[in-house]
């Protein structure tokens, strides 16, 4: 059997989004049964990364708690979707960079968690480059 | 990892300490050092130079030590940081903790430290032994860790220092998974300019596989 694994698709395959534009996807997870399944929570977020302090913020977030009678079906797909900000855009600069994401996280019995995330850009910024 | 290349890996996420699993010399684990750490009563010091990996080994004795039963409370210190956050003394986790580590415990003045060692040197209720289920109390001084420059009156625990042969396994794990742009001739010619820094060290390389990586 293999490992358990999340994967996530973004509609149309896009990556690249315009401020105030739908975000909309979805994601299903593979080889997870259901019972081992306690809850799911979907975020749509933004981190920095770099050489410096990181930064982070969430905007938009789902919990499917199993506890709360939700039916969990881990190998049916779920949709998300939401309108992105207009702010901040993704940035690629050389001691810092803004990269937004999707981040799906299921809890599982006795503590453990599957994790996944797939990133996309708002924004059109272009890479910084380095001088030569 | 990102929408455009990949992720660089020394960016802080990945280097700062407890990201990736501590590289203990010779016979050394965590547990060794908790056992350790037992037999001088839940006291001890961590000494060594900026950059040497003192907080890295406090994060990587963290679990150990919590799985030995302690509750740890844990303070990190910055420069200049002279006194303990004003709500530390008031604080519940103060109450309920068996061992208080404090990370650049140097950056404390005299007072603060009087206050901190009296503190742990008052016998307190706590739980007997080390298993984490056991109920039975007793009373004895809160356990002390810390971490810092230069030695501070407490039994070492151990003293951390880089050298080259560290430095170059630690840039090969962290680009394990990456693409290898930096190579170990690059760390021996870098590694003498930051004086065993090894943060210094990695902050240096992570601009070299900035470079590298677009240049690609």
């Amino acid at each position: 059997m293999s490992e358990p694994a999340v994967t996530i698709r973004f509609d149309g395959n896009g990556r690249t989004y315009r401020p105030g534009e739908t975000l909309a996807g979805e994601y299903r997870f593979e080889s997870l049964p259901a019972a081992e399944v306690k809850a799911v929570e979907v975020s749509v977020l933004w981190f920095t990364e770099g050489k410096g302090d990181e930064d982070m913020a969430v905007h938009a977030f789902w919990r499917l708690n199993a506890e709360d009678g939700t039916t969990l079906d881990p190998s049916q797909p779920q949709h998300f979707n939401t309108v992105l900000p207009n702010s901040p855009l993704s940035y690629e600069g050389l001691i810092v960079k803004l990269r937004w994401c999707v981040r799906v996280r299921a809890f599982l019995h006795r503590n453990k968690e599957l994790f996944g995330q797939k990133t996309f850009r708002l924004g059109d910024v272009p890479a910084v480059k380095a001088l030569p | 990892m990102n929408a455009d290349g990949v992720e660089n890996p020394f960016c802080t996420r990945r280097i700062r300490p407890g990201a990736m699993p501590f590289l203990f010399s010779g016979d050394a684990s965590a547990e060794t050092l908790v056992a350790r750490l037992r037999a001088n009563n839940w006291r001890g010091q961590i000494v060594g130079p900026h950059g040497s990996g003192k907080s890295a080994l406090l994060a990587a004795l963290i679990p150990a030590v919590e799985r030995a039963g302690q509750q740890v409370l844990s303070l990190e210190l910055h420069d200049g940081q002279r006194a303990l956050p004003h709500d530390f003394w008031r604080g519940p986790q103060l109450a309920s903790c068996t061992l208080l580590i404090v990370d650049g415990y140097e950056q404390l003045g005299r007072w603060a430290c009087f206050r901190l060692r009296r503190f742990c040197r008052r016998p307190r209720l706590c739980r007997a032994g080390f298993q984490p289920d056991q109920d039975e109390l007793e009373t004895r001084p809160t356990g002390l860790l810390v971490t810092a420059h230069a030695p501070v009156g407490l039994p070492e625990l151990c003293r951390t220092a880089a050298d080259l042969d560290l430095a170059c396994r630690l840039v090969s794990q962290l680009q394990r998974d990456h693409q290898m742009l930096v190579t170990a001739q690059d760390v021996v010619e870098r590694f003498p300019r930051h004086g065993g820094n090894l943060r210094e060290l990695l902050f240096d390389l992570y601009d070299l596989y900035e470079r590298r990586q677009r240049a690609n």
